[in-house]
């Protein structure tokens, strides 16, 4: 700004935002933190695009205290706890094929459409009566050894997954969701035990094309809602699907690791005679299997990017939520404290007399009051939402504002420019709000971001004590279920430093900014 | 007005703080009775406990704890005037948990707290003043810069978590480590304040107290640590600011000129005035002591006032809490006081009026 065209409030230099600009960037530490803090700014904004997990600290995702991922880097055994289908809602469409010379089978995949908001795979079989199709009649001898339907003829629909890693998983967890539709012969009412014809089929092939039945739906459960069915998996099970895979001596068993999973439908041996009755001969009628979600989790060591917590839920998504009850906490707790310490200070430095011997006696009195205790008794009292832990921070932060405030007005309040405006019949609101204030400013702004460093700290140690909103994700709390839930025996050191981490960084992040605000602003320290 | 009349003065503004905490805490651990008609005794008996007292046994349970079954507005007046009486007679009523005699169970932990609280304020405040004082002498150096930095970072420490990160790390990880290399378990302990074998051999033991000693200090020691360093960035960064701006002044320039080395000018002109303040400080540091740091002595399971304080509150136990906010209060009035005075009687510049 030119000399000529400086008026009255450019005499207060820190005005003019370029000028204070240019003398805060000296300061390195002011930089530093002014970075920090837009990180967490853009953490607390963009929370739900960085982390795709429930950041409820209540939600079981995984086995609890797993170690993130990038520590299996040390472990040749680590296995990454994940959904091993990266499809699961079956929205790419998967290998759809037929078993079998019949016709009477057939797949199709429908992605989600303006009609449909979900994806889905539909395996479908229509039998015409009399059509004969490929009975294989192995029924008798190898009934639980071979993993194949009773006929040759089939239709399925095949996703895989690649297995990287040199170790069973220690459980996967399977299921499967469908919905059947019945039509014809086999719709109720029809003939008795129609249902039993016809089998729901998931097989596990591993790399040397070994296949394993995880899956055959019992009968008489058949319904046109969708239910999402568990699949259990032994150890023995595990063991022979992904056994292959671990290398010993630089050499694996199976070729490759890729692991593929058949979804498939097929008649069962009923269907050549039940009852006295040759069904296929007799029976005329469709019935369709329509998959909408298809998973499979497998469970080992580690965990995402920052590990779970000890109630299994994932400690990334909490730590990247935490930032914003911190941020909201640390700001509108010092901005509610703040105006009121503002008002308080500037109402008894400007009267004086008996409301300022008033309001600094009441400051007194709150100065004396424990600090920490306080909080704790009010947070229990109010009861445990943001709002009263805002509340109750921002009662007992506003005192070292008022005494502030209050000694720079007293120095003010008997200058020149209060006593002219007085003079041409400003009122004392006016002159307060107007001429006082912004010159009391400059000291201010260093006040408010130590004050914001001090609400981060006091709810932190709030809810490490257990005294928030158990379902908003906060650093307090995960300290807190991390020290509770048997974090210390279990060596899970992530859940402890991490969180902790984050407090320290966001509210030095505030004290850099506000001592470097100290620096620049407080002309005490200016002149030196 | 002379320095008599100042303290008479103070001695009267005192004792109306006093008061006025003393009716604050009446109202605050009211409110829960305030707000949802609460009531400290059915919280304390269960419904069938109540069904099967008699009405005098009730009555008597609620006598003993100075309350009156569904109050009025006279009731209020008189449990008021009941509680002020036993409030100023040292009479803190009885535990609504144990039974016991409040003040018993705060004697008990006082001594831990003050032990915690007075040797990591002690480690802080010393560690504050020399390196502030060292740092002071060179302002803007390389060294006065890090060891700012570092002071900001305490600053923005919370610090039951660097107590939390030294229990990991030395409590737990470190015994580890060393059972598994050396076959022994050597580190700190994980919790308490005494570990009840050692407490039992020393019963018999002709050298009891060395050991009891021995192994309250061992105990103590990662608790001092991390309230030491918590403390001590706040202490560092006021002595040094206040030696920087006492180096500024005329006097010092005159020493200068007398010719006196920069170490004296630094020890004898500029850090005795630079202590003024510091004086003061240390005074409410000590008028504090008895608040305890409840966060941290949560992570160390401490067995003092400040964890006292929060099981009390999570068990609604309110005679116990409203008799430690009580003492913290008179204590830290108490304290205050004395820090005026002493700095009136160290510098005498200071006219009273």
């Amino acid at each position: 700004m030119s000399k000529s065209q400086a008026g009255w409030r450019d005499s207060n230099w820190y005005v003019g935002f370029s000028r204070f600009w240019h003398e805060y960037r000296k300061h390195r530490l002011g930089i530093l933190g002014i970075g920090i803090l837009g990180l967490f700014v853009g953490m607390a904004i963009f929370a739900p695009f960085i982390a795709t997990e429930d950041p409820t600290p209540t939600t079981t995702i995984a086995p609890k205290f797993l170690a993130p991922i990038w520590l299996s880097v040390f472990d040749q055994s680590g296995v990454v706890t994940d959904d091993y289908l990266p499809d699961l809602y079956l929205e790419n469409a998967p290998i759809i094929g037929t078993n079998g010379t019949s016709d009477e089978f057939s797949g199709i995949h429908v992605p989600t459409s303006d009609l449909s908001n979900q994806s889905y795979v539909n395996l479908t079989w229509s039998h015409t009566a009399g059509t004969p199709l490929d009975f294989r009649d192995h029924h008798t001898e190898l009934q639980s050894e071979d993993p194949l339907p009773d006929y040759n003829d089939w239709v399925y629909f095949e996703t895989n997954f690649t297995w990287p890693f040199n170790s069973n998983p220690n459980a996967v967890n399977m299921s499967i969701s469908y919905s059947t539709t019945l039509s014809g012969d086999f719709a109720p009412g029809g003939f008795p035990n129609n249902n039993l014809m016809f089998r729901l089929y998931v097989w596990i092939i591993d790399p040397s094309g070994n296949w394993m039945q995880v899956f055959e739906d019992r009968e008489s459960t058949y319904s046109e809602l969708t239910r999402e069915i568990p699949i259990s998996m032994t150890y023995q099970k595990l063991s022979s699907i992904f056994g292959g895979m671990i290398e010993v001596n630089g050499t694996q068993e199976d070729p490759t690791d890729l692991v593929r999973v058949r979804v498939g439908l097929a008649p069962t041996f009923r269907f050549e005679s039940y009852g006295g009755d040759i069904p296929w001969a007799n029976y005329t009628g469709g019935v369709t299997f329509t998959v909408t979600k298809l998973k499979l989790f497998a469970s080992g060591d580690y965990f995402g990017l920052m590990g779970t917590t000890n109630q299994g839920a994932d400690a990334f998504a909490q730590l990247i939520y935490g930032s914003r009850i911190s941020l909201i906490i640390g700001v509108l707790a010092t901005g509610i404290a703040t105006f009121v310490g503002v008002v308080v200070g500037l109402v008894a430095g400007y009267f004086g007399g008996k409301t300022d011997e008033v309001l600094m006696r009441i400051v007194d009195f709150l100065l004396v009051i424990p600090g920490l205790p306080l909080m704790m008794v009010l947070a229990v009292f109010l009861g445990a939402s943001t709002e009263n832990i805002i509340i109750v921070i921002a009662i007992l932060g506003w005192t070292g504002t008022s005494r502030l405030i209050r000694s720079q007005v007293l120095a003010e309040k008997n200058k020149a420019y209060v006593e002219s405006a007085r003079a041409i019949g400003a009122s004392d609101t006016y002159i307060m709000f107007k001429h006082i204030l912004p010159n009391v400013t400059p000291i201010l702004f260093a006040n408010i971001t130590l004050g914001v460093v001090g609400a981060i700290l006091s709810e932190a140690g709030l809810s490490f004590l257990g005294l928030t909103d158990p379902e908003e994700p906060s650093w307090g709390r995960m300290l807190a279920d991390a020290s509770g839930g048997g974090a210390f025996i279990r060596g899970a050191w992530w859940v402890v430093l991490f969180p902790g981490l984050m407090i320290t960084l966001l509210s030095l992040s505030f004290t850099f900014v506000g001592h470097t605000l100290d620096q620049v602003l407080n002309p005490r320290l200016r002149e030196r | 007005m002379g320095l008599r009349e100042y303290i008479i003065r103070r001695s009267i503004y005192m004792v109306l703080l006093i008061i006025a905490v003393v009716c604050f805490n009446f109202f605050l651990f009211r409110l829960p009775t305030f707000l949802f008609g609460a009531n400290p005794i059915s919280l304390m008996i269960s419904d069938e406990l109540r069904r099967n007292l008699t009405q005098d046994l009730l009555e008597q349970m609620y006598a003993n704890f100075g309350l009156v079954p569904d109050p009025d507005i006279f009731d209020w007046i008189y449990m008021f005037w009941r509680y002020i009486v036993s409030m100023f007679t040292g009479n803190f009523g009885v535990s609504f948990l144990t039974q016991r005699p409040v003040i018993t169970a705060i004697v008990e932990r006082l001594p831990n707290t003050l032990l915690l609280m007075g040797s990591s304020s002690m480690v802080a405040i010393l560690l504050g003043i020399w390196t502030g004082v060292k740092v002071a002498a060179d302002p803007g150096s390389k060294k006065d810069v890090g060891a700012v930095t570092v002071a900001l970072f305490i600053y923005a420490l919370p610090v039951f978590w660097f107590g939390m990160m030294l229990l990991l790390a030395f409590g737990f990880m470190l015994p580890a480590w060393t059972e598994s290399v050396w076959g022994v378990r050597i580190g700190f302990p994980q919790y308490g304040t005494i570990s009840y074998d050692v407490w039992e051999i020393a019963r018999t033991s002709p050298y009891g107290a060395l050991m009891v000693a021995g192994d309250v200090l061992h105990h103590l020691f990662l608790p001092m640590i991390t309230l030491g360093i918590g403390g001590y960035g706040g202490y560092f960064l006021y002595m040094r600011n206040n030696l920087i701006d006492v180096m500024t002044e005329d006097y010092i320039l005159t020493a200068r000129a007398k010719g006196l080395d920069e170490n004296q000018v630094l020890y004898k002109h500029g850090l005795k005035n630079a202590m003024l303040p510091m004086v003061t400080i240390i005074a409410m540091t000590f008028g504090f002591l008895i608040n305890g740091a409840t966060l941290t002595e949560t992570v160390f399971s401490w067995r003092g006032l400040g964890r006292f304080i929060f099981s009390s509150l999570l068990l609604m136990d309110f005679p116990v809490i409203q008799a430690i906010f009580m003492i913290i209060a008179i204590t830290a009035v108490l304290a205050n006081f004395v820090a005026d005075l002493l700095y009136g009687v160290l510098d005498p510049r200071i006219k009273y009026g």
